[in-house]
């Protein structure tokens, strides 16, 4: 993975973005949506930000087995 | 001949001489799996096969380590070999610390040589802020009775005379917070030195046999489903650094772990150079720590990656920062190549601090959580493991690494980042 696509800017460079966390299961306590992670082979859903650009938040689908980028689509509004 | 390994002596170097081929075997032989065993520990690392030697040796079980790869195939044949004990919280000092004492007597312990070299470990300050800090930390260090002393610039030159050459620079160095028997031990000799101790003790090491599932009866484990065909067991541990998470997931778990990479880097082998382990942590280059390997090359790590993965391959931002650091500290070696390049998948526990305890059953357990700094204590890890494992009562050591400190809010915040491991 060298770079992502972000939904304003367009493709950029990795380290213009920052990784916060894996998004939390819909419905989770709070402790679980501070402390745990989700973990799976090959699928991982989780809230990125483009510090270095236009700082929008991020959701960033991928596969963290092959590193190939599914899906990136703008946090907010009615997304989770 | 068949037969495990000799005991290495001086006597064996004689009677080698004379027995011709053969008598050197090999160091852990390719065992068959059993149907049924008194504990089986997945992962065939540093800490499953250290929990595996005390398990037999301590404890009288019988024992079979199941690896999905090969022994020491991950995090124990791929970290940058550094040992140490200079941690802040009681918590993590002591235990830490035990790690470090069984380290100087290990290569006996275990009758192979795992060349362990208490150079010292220095870790390199940058402000008034960052002596403070250390200082704190060194006071912390010292009333527990663990060596290490504070030096300032003058000192640190004495000490690690290499460090003049970046002495004219923006960010100046101003001291250094240095444990002296802190060090290195070769990576790989752990690894290979469990395995043939294990094995010597009759413990059954088992490549290329992926774990894929637990079998449960009334509430708890009885024994594991591998790509082997099924193995019964009364005890269950995960040693799997790096996929502990995915562990988790298996058996329907959602852990307070992340998996990160972590690279590290070797350059060519040159002349000796560097007497100690030089740990820098600076807000323009990230992080680098640097050692001499006794083969003459500069090993070299950094901070994580930044995201989760499993890939191992390692970002070329990542690896840019190591660089710019070890120049930064060493512009002498500016010149010196690069030859090989690696990363592991770390457990990234959201306090820093590893997890040693049970895992959802009451006979199944996890050794695991070590962040980036898994290696330097598999010795304490894997006696107190087998003694958690064997009793069903964590000794004293261990207490604080619970699972359930994140829900009870007993966190070991080392860094005091919070639940975020990329953050430096």
């Amino acid at each position: 993975m060298i770079r992502l696509i972000c939904p304003f800017c367009g493709p950029r460079e990795l380290r213009e973005f920052e990784f916060h966390k894996t998004r939390a299961e819909p419905g989770s306590t709070p402790y679980a949506q501070v402390y745990e992670r989700v973990n799976r082979l090959d699928d991982s859903v989780e809230h990125w930000q483009h510090v270095q650009g236009c700082r929008a938040w991020m959701l960033v689908r991928r596969n963290p087995s092959t590193g190939l980028v599914l899906e990136t689509r703008i946090l907010g509004g009615d997304h989770p | 001949m068949k037969g495990p390994s000799p005991r290495y002596s001086a006597l064996a170097l004689l009677r080698a001489r004379f027995a011709g081929g053969g008598f050197w075997r090999p160091l852990w032989t390719g065992r068959r799996l059993q149907g049924a065993y008194d504990v089986v520990v997945v992962g065939a690392g540093g800490h499953g096969l250290a929990t595996a030697f005390h398990l037999a040796r301590d404890h009288g079980l019988k024992v079979a380590v199941l690896e999905k790869r090969l022994v020491g195939y991950g995090n124990v044949g791929r970290n940058t070999t550094i040992v140490r004990s200079n941690y802040l919280l009681p918590e993590n000092h002591y235990f830490y610390e035990d790690s470090l004492r069984r380290w100087e007597t290990l290569s006996k312990d275990l009758n192979y040589n795992v060349m362990y070299s208490p150079r010292g470990v220095a870790d390199l300050l940058l402000s008034d802020g960052d002596m403070i800090d250390a200082a704190r930390r060194g006071n912390a260090m010292r009333l527990a009775g663990i060596d290490c002393e504070l030096m300032d610039r003058a000192a640190l030159d004495r000490f690690c005379p290499e460090l003049v050459a970046s002495r004219d620079r923006r960010f100046p160095i101003v001291g250094a917070l240095v444990q002296r028997r802190g060090g290195s031990v070769r990576h790989d000799a752990v690894a290979w030195g469990y395995a043939r101790a294990a094995t010597a003790l009759g413990v059954d090491i088992i490549e290329d046999c992926d774990v894929t599932g637990v079998r449960t009866a009334a509430g708890i484990a009885t024994g594991v489903e591998t790509s082997r065909g099924y193995v019964q067991a009364n005890r269950i541990v995960f040693a799997t650094a790096g996929h502990t998470g995915v562990i988790g997931t298996m058996l329907d778990m959602t852990l307070p772990i992340e998996t990160h990479l972590l690279q590290a880097m070797v350059t060519e082998p040159i002349k000796p150079l560097l007497n100690t382990v030089l740990v820098y942590v600076h807000p323009a280059h990230g992080e680098t720590y640097v050692l001499q390997s006794d083969k003459g090359g500069l090993v070299m790590g950094g901070h994580l990656d930044g995201f989760p993965s499993y890939t191992r391959d390692g970002q070329w931002t990542r690896m840019e920062d190591v660089v710019q650091g070890a120049i930064a500290l060493l512009p002498q070696v500016a010149g010196v190549k690069i030859v090989r390049q690696w990363a592991g998948t770390n457990d990234m526990t959201m306090d820093g601090s590893p997890i040693i305890d049970r895992l959802r059953y009451d006979n199944v357990f996890v050794n695991a959580g070590w962040c980036y700094g898994g290696f330097k204590t598999i010795p304490a890890s894997g006696a107190a493991c087998a003694q958690l494992v064997a009793s069903g009562t964590a000794p004293d050591l261990i207490k604080a690494y619970k699972l359930s400190r994140f829900e009870t809010g007993h966190l070991l915040d080392e860094r005091g980042g919070g639940p975020f491991p990329v953050r430096l």
